[in-house]
């Protein structure tokens, strides 16, 4: 850790909590709105310009702190970092002044526990942060104060906080194996336990809840939808991730192969995929659709993680695959979301151009070949080849991935299909034409740019997405054909 | 008379001679007898942590005198003591600038303050007692003290609260007595002793010494509001508000839950406790308390009184992490006497600047609280989520120790205690940061006083959020040296043989 | 020097007695404070005389016994002569400005003032049975005239019924002292204990020990011989109530105590002494139970004297038949109750004199909302009340500590239960006044303040009581200390 960068990693975390200075004087409540694309810029930076390996410590904080990144948490960090500055510049767009400072502040705290908890190595660093996240989100949900936002705020903050406390136990019981107050230890110590499957089930479910696992998802299409339109691209794009980091820095993976976890994750994975969009399909609100797809999403992401628990030797690569993943469905999402609040230009030519830009991260999500989805999903099909694993489920993977494939792409036009139904037309204020801009281009191009894992396999991408080009495409043909059919069959009644 | 004889007979005159000089002023007296009070707490903070130094740094601190034949007054500054004198020290200081502001106006303030600094003299002394008898002259003394402080107001609840209270505490008070009297004729006078003094009884003993124990634990349990000797707590509610937060925070309940640390530290000693099999009875009433408290406050509409069946949940983590008979366990425990008393004196005077700014009592009425209220709003939610143990607050850091204490001994249950406790606390305790926050107000306030351009009094502010703030320091930075679980550290690496 | 000290004791309290007789209530008053500064100077002279020389025996005009006045000078005497000389002046000072002197038979206070004294000091110093008797005969008198100073229908009622019951007491001791005489032929109690010891005891001579004791119960109003104290001790004024609760009932229980500790060991039996116990054990929840029940103020705290006393009696079963130390703990709680109860409940009576003076009421209900006024005497009352509840660091805890320890030591747990619950029903009574003075109601805007020294008085006594538990080492030390040989 070098002297220069040690400010940053403070900063990263304090400013967000420092700029809750503003909401002392009603004065300043405007300046504050301003402010608040600036605040995840130290992490940013971070992510973006510091190699990754680097740590800090503090050896004050809570019971010994340690701060610092690995190749996983900086695709993590520069997601979040990203997408809550996009946010940032939305919301400045979006906000009216209702309860405006209210809003700041929380978006603030949430900031800060969002982007704390990915640089934590540390388990009360760890858990402080992803405790700050998880209630801070609250504020959020329940930002628009109307009925339906309680409720789902009521829900959110019911399952958040029986997640947290199967977090705690399962942490505490890790760590007194352990015997240590690292993160880092606590993947051997699990792996080595007697009471395992406890301590896994805790961390399983606990994350589980942030993560949208099935049965454990209620809370997520009821709070999605209801907050305000940058915050519900932070919560499905970024919070959503920080369950899925969860288990990714404590479970055991590459100490023990534990081909029945894998399984189990993996049906959970396919169960939360297919069945997510079965019931996505049937929303009628547009981010409504989107909450489902991501937790559709985040079933394909616990199918990864099935199977890099099921096989020890292939945990790194996969992780590897995930940090892209992630990356990629964050920016996409956060698009997708962005994208339901703007109003349609006056112009035809205008709306279409529009409508495309709004499509594309959706056809990304779907594998659209030449997007981010696309590198993504061609690098997991890289790795989870049936024969190169050993468990009951590995042979069906391929198929789940089509599976999936076909599933998003459904969902994609489900959402198209509400959004046009309710879009308006209008114009936008600049900082949202911005923020949205932001979002869209990222996913679309940035995503090229962005320092990717550097785990993932080397491949001419360019090359492989023509020569793969009809396996990514096939489900997006059949799912559209499906959709096509529903249309008609509505269209006739 | 060194230094060393002087030091903890001045720590607890400073209260003593304030109180009998507060006595004495005339009623009109408000700014001498507010530079009276805040001079004594002020000095006061100043000799404890003197003493706080002195003992980290290894030197004694001790006042001894015969009073009966047979029995020593000792006064003592060990670690331990000083956890608490520190504790009582700081929030004397705090609540005396909260009961100036609060008590602006109201009759009998000689009277109140009185007997304030009295109760505090009283906990002063119940920190720096050197032996059970010292100990129990100061318990009592604690219960006359305070009795007046919860009929202060007079009315015909108060009284009845007092005297439920009376009845309680002193017949506590009589079971310890018969206790310690029994204690005396069997063994002598026992100095507090690091590692206690069964560790290798003559087994015959072991029957008598048991019922002691459980005497024990009965005359001190009503203080610290043991299930089911609670029954006065939530009654006294009715106390002006800083009275409800030193009792609740500092001085009552933690006389009771410090004299069993005493009792089962330094008289029985840790592991004969453990051998004889009787922290596993302790740690299941304790268990019992928490869970108990905690679901009662669910069903409580009185701001106050939630608060309060929340203390005597909170109180027996203490006692349970006694119980758990392990380094870290008695690290929890010890650590949440100060952090406890931190965080509920920070939510009780909280409370108290709701009823006397808005005449708010019902946490129905709250809604929208935190924006005409922002300061104490802030400050009620971080004690709050400190009670709900969410990190990095102190509350965290207790249950931390405590679970990972329970984990390390094989007591796994006490974990799930724990979890149980912390889903009823959030469960009573986030819809009222709900109604703060995001509730629109509805009704106009019950009854509102305006300060300026200050939310309320200056004198009201204050101490919350310097409570509060010292509530998310003492989590933030537990690991610093002097932070309350340094200390605990410290205290269990001196004083408890494990 | 002692020889100065001991006349000074003894007969000057006569010769005060007589010139306070001979001139009216003003002048009285400045006899008396004379008087009394001088009383106490010599009590502190003694007291430290012994302190430092240890006791001695006295033989006045140097004949011995039977002929002569033998006087048993030891700590505990001394003590109590102290203790005597304090809590009187204190009642004193408080009478003559308390007392109306516009009232005619005020002035016949002074000389029954000093006649009590004087029958005090010869009851504490007393070496023989017949003495003794003489000294409690001028108490009972002096006492009973006090009660009647009164003035209304009812003091005379009450003074009247005073009389009867002092006056069977002491026939009933006198009837012992008789036998008792006639058994050994002599009436020293140093006599009678070494004639005893000597080997030469018969049967049937736990009788007159009975009858002395049972008329010495009456005096001291011991459970159910009680009937008598409240009406005689309420409606008597404060300063009198004072003196008679302090002091007065301690003096027949002192001479009881004495024949016991010298005679018992032989005399009496198990049974005797559980039954006495018992009676002790009685009084405290009865009387404790009807103080709680009163409505007058001055009656909670006579019906308190009732159980306090109740408490004294204790001494008899565990000093009988238990070891040298454990019988010693008994003795030293036993005297730090009577002294702790003395002073608080001299400090009590004063206080409760002030506080019906100043709300013009002897209810307890007429106290409401009179803690606001910050009245000193309130504080003085309760600060008594703590040391009669027997809670630290007072007297009454201290005395408490080592009978529950002697109890213990000595097997017999039954009075642990006695003496914590009357505890606790002391605290139910002391808690009902202070309870009524914190009620806030808005009709009590009459208070008469009285002067400083009416309330500094008692804050004076209950400060000595309740510091006493601090100090009890140090003046039980003096209690404790061995004759130096026979003569002077």
């Amino acid at each position: 850790m070098t002297l220069f960068s040690a400010p940053f990693v403070l900063l990263s975390v304090m400013l967000p909590l420092a700029s809750m200075v503003l909401s002392c004087r009603t004065e300043w409540q405007r300046g504050y709105r301003y402010c608040l694309p600036l605040l995840p810029l130290p992490a940013l930076l971070l992510g973006v310009a510091v190699e990754p390996g680097w740590w800090l410590e503090l050896p004050g904080l809570l019971i010994g702190g340690l701060w610092g990144a690995d190749d996983l948490r900086r695709a993590f960090l520069v997601l979040t970092a990203m997408l809550w500055l996009i946010g940032g510049v939305f919301a400045i767009g979006y906000l009216k002044d209702h309860h405006l400072r209210r809003f700041c502040v929380f978006w603030s705290l949430t900031l800060a526990g969002n982007l704390g908890l990915i640089i934590s190595l540390d388990i009360a660093s760890f858990y402080s942060f992803f405790a700050l996240m998880t209630f801070a989100g609250y504020g959020l949900v329940v930002h628009e104060g109307t009925d339906e936002a309680n409720r789902a705020g009521r829900v959110y903050l019911g399952m958040a906080v029986v997640g947290e406390m199967a977090i705690l136990s399962g942490l505490l019981m890790a760590a007194q194996l352990a015997g240590s107050g690292l993160l880092a230890n606590l993947p051997a110590a699990i792996a080595g336990a007697d009471r395992q499957w406890l301590i896994m089930l805790l961390l399983l479910a606990g994350f589980g809840v942030k993560a949208g696992l099935p049965l454990l998802h209620f809370w997520l299409p009821l709070a999605h939808p209801v907050a305000p339109t940058p915050a519900s691209a932070v919560l499905s794009g970024a919070m959503i991730k920080a369950g899925l980091l969860g288990w990714l820095v404590t479970l055991p993976f590459g100490e023990v192969s534990l081909p029945g976890w894998g399984n189990a994750l993996v049906i959970l994975g396919a169960v939360g995929s297919l069945g997510g969009a079965l019931l996505g399909v049937r929303q009628q609100r547009p981010k409504a659709v989107l909450a489902y797809s991501s937790i559709s999403q985040m079933g394909l992401m616990t199918l990864m993680v099935g199977a890099a628990l099921a096989n020890a030797d292939y945990a790194g690569p996969l992780f590897a695959v995930m940090a892209l993943y992630v990356l990629h469905h964050g920016l996409a999402k956060g698009s997708l979301f962005l994208s339901t609040a703007m109003a349609l230009p006056t112009s035809r030519g205008g709306q279409w151009l529009l409508w495309l830009l709004i499509a594309l991260p959706g056809l990304s999500l779907a594998g659209l070949p030449f997007t981010s989805g696309a590198a993504s999903k061609l690098a997991m099909k890289e790795l989870l080849k049936p024969d190169s694993f050993g468990f009951a489920m590995a042979p069906y993977l391929p198929t789940l991935m089509s599976a999936g494939a076909v599933a998003t792409m459904l969902l994609v036009w489900r959402f198209l299909w509400v959004q046009r139904a309710v879009a308006g037309v209008g114009s936008n204020p600049a900082f949202m034409w911005l923020g949205w801009g932001l979002a869209t281009a990222s996913s679309l191009i940035l995503f090229w740019w962005l320092p990717w894992p550097e785990a993932v396999p080397e491949k001419a991408w360019l090359s492989a997405m023509v020569y793969e080009a009809w396996s990514l495409f096939w489900p997006m043909l059949l799912a559209t054909v499906i959709a096509a059919l529903a249309w008609r069959s509505v269209k006739q009644r | 008379m060194t230094l060393s004889v002087l030091m903890p007979v001045f720590a607890l005159m400073t209260s003593l001679l304030a109180s009998v000089i507060l006595f004495a002023l005339p009623e009109k007296g408000y700014r001498l007898r507010t530079i009276i009070n805040l001079a004594a707490a002020i000095l006061k903070i100043a000799l404890v942590g003197v003493m706080i130094w002195g003992v980290a740094h290894g030197r004694e601190y001790e006042a001894a005198f015969t009073m009966v034949p047979g029995v020593e007054f000792v006064l003592r500054a060990d670690a331990l003591s000083m956890l608490f004198a520190g504790l009582s020290a700081l929030l004397w200081l705090l609540t005396t600038i909260y009961a100036v502001g609060y008590l602006e106006d109201s009759p009998n303030r000689s009277r109140f303050f009185g007997f304030f600094s009295l109760c505090v003299a009283s906990t002063m002394g119940i920190a720096l007692a050197g032996n059970l008898f010292t100990f129990f002259l100061f318990y009592e003394m604690l219960t006359l003290s305070t009795y007046p402080l919860v009929v202060h107001r007079g009315t015909t609840k108060a009284l009845r609260a007092g005297r439920n209270y009376i009845i309680y505490t002193l017949t506590g008070g009589a079971v310890l007595l018969f206790a310690i009297a029994w204690l005396h004729g069997l063994v002598g006078d026992l100095r507090f002793q690091e590692g206690g003094y069964f560790s290798d009884v003559d087994p015959s003993l072991n029957g008598p010494l048991t019922i002691i124990f459980v005497l024990m634990m009965v005359g001190l349990g009503v203080k610290a509001a043991l299930v089911p000797f609670h029954g006065w707590l939530p009654q006294a509610m009715v106390a002006p508000a800083p009275v409800s937060a030193l009792l609740h925070a500092v001085a009552v309940v933690k006389a009771g839950a410090f004299g069993i640390i005493r009792v089962v530290f330094e008289i029985y000693g840790l592991e004969a406790a453990e051998a004889m099999g009787l922290l596993a009875g302790l740690s299941v009433v304790a268990a019992l308390t928490i869970i108990y408290g905690s679901t009662r406050a669910l069903y409580q509409v009185d701001l106050k009184r939630r608060l309060a069946f929340s203390t005597v949940s909170q109180v027996s983590y203490i006692v349970l992490g006694l119980c758990l008979f392990g380094p870290l366990g008695v690290i929890g425990g010890l650590v949440h006497l100060v952090h406890q008393g931190i965080m509920k004196i920070t939510l009780f005077f909280c409370a108290g600047n709701y009823a006397e700014t808005l005449g708010v009592h019902r946490i129905d009425e709250l809604d929208g609280a935190g924006k005409r209220m922002p300061g104490t709003s802030v400050a009620f939610t971080l004690g709050a989520f400190g009670m709900i143990g969410a990190p990095p607050l102190a509350g965290f850091i207790t249950k931390w120790t405590m679970g990972a204490g329970a984990l390390e001994v094989g007591m796994d249950w006490v974990v799930a205690v724990l979890v149980i406790s912390s889903l009823l606390n959030a469960a009573y305790f986030l819809p009222i940061l709900h109604r703060l926050w995001f509730a629109e107000q509805c009704e106009p306030w019950p009854h509102e006083r305006r300060w300026g351009r200050l939310e309320t009094s200056a004198w009201l502010l204050w101490p919350p959020l310097i409570t509060a703030t010292l509530m998310v320091l003492a989590g933030l930075l537990a690991n610093v040296p002097f932070s309350p679980l340094s200390w605990a550290e410290l205290i269990v690496l001196r004083e408890v043989a494990l | 020097m002692t020889l100065w000290l001991m006349a000074g004791l003894l007969f000057t309290p006569l010769a005060w007695a007589v010139l306070t007789l001979m001139v009216d209530f003003r002048k009285g008053r400045l006899v008396t404070w004379l008087g009394m500064a001088v009383q106490v100077l010599v009590s502190l002279g003694l007291w430290a005389a012994v302190a430092s020389d240890g006791g001695f025996l006295y033989l006045l005009g140097g004949w011995q016994a039977p002929l002569g006045i033998e006087l048993r000078v030891d700590g505990l005497a001394v003590t109590f002569v102290l203790l005597t000389a304090l809590v009187a002046a204190a009642c004193g000072w408080h009478a003559s400005i308390y007392l109306d002197p516009g009232k005619p038979w005020h002035r016949y206070f002074w000389p029954l003032f000093w006649f009590l004294w004087a029958g005090l000091n010869a009851v504490w110093l007393g070496g023989d049975l017949f003495n003794l008797y003489v000294g409690l005969e001028l108490i009972s008198l002096a006492a009973v005239g006090l009660v009647a100073l009164g003035g209304q229908a009812d003091a005379l009622r009450a003074a009247i019924r005073y009389l009867m019951a002092a006056l069977l007491g002491s026939l009933a001791y006198l009837l012992g002292v008789a036998l008792i005489y006639g058994q050994f032929g002599t009436l020293s109690l140093a006599g009678v204990t070494e004639l005893m010891n000597s080997g030469d005891a018969q049967s049937g001579q736990t009788f007159p020990l009975v009858l002395m004791l049972l008329g010495l119960a009456l005096k001291t109003a011991l459970f159910p011989m009680h009937g008598w104290l409240p009406p005689a001790h309420g409606i008597a004024k404060s300063p009198v109530s004072a003196l008679l609760s302090a002091l007065v009932v301690k003096a027949s229980f002192y001479i009881a105590a004495r024949l016991w500790l010298d005679l018992g060991g032989e005399l009496g039996g198990f049974a005797l002494a559980q039954l006495i116990g018992v009676l002790g054990s009685l009084a405290i929840i009865w009387g404790s139970w009807l103080a709680f029940r009163q409505t007058k103020l001055k009656q909670v705290v006579a019906y308190s004297s009732v159980a306090q006393i109740g408490y004294l009696f204790l001494l008899f079963p565990l000093t009988w038949g238990v070891t040298e130390a454990i019988s010693l703990q008994a003795q030293q709680g036993i005297t730090l109750q009577v002294i702790s109860h003395a002073l608080a409940k001299a400090a009590m009576f004063l206080a409760a004199g002030n506080l019906i003076m100043s709300v013009g009421s002897n209810r307890v209900d007429a106290l409401a909302g009179v803690s606001r006024f910050l009245p000193f005497s309130l504080f003085s009352f309760g600060l008594a009340g703590v040391s009669l509840m027997g809670l630290p660091p007072t007297g009454g805890f201290a005395a408490k500590w080592l009978l529950l320890q002697a109890s213990l030591a000595s097997g017999q747990w039954w009075w642990l239960a006695v003496l914590l619950a009357g505890g606790l029903l002391s605290a139910a009574y002391v808690f009902r006044v202070y309870r009524a003075s914190f009620i806030e109601s808005t009709d009590t805007d009459q208070f008469y303040h009285p002067s400083r020294s009416l309330e500094v008085i008692p804050m004076i006594l209950a400060l000595m009581s309740l510091g006493l538990g601090l100090v009890a080492e140090p003046v039980l030390s003096v209690m404790s200390l061995p004759f130096e040989g026979g003569g002077q």
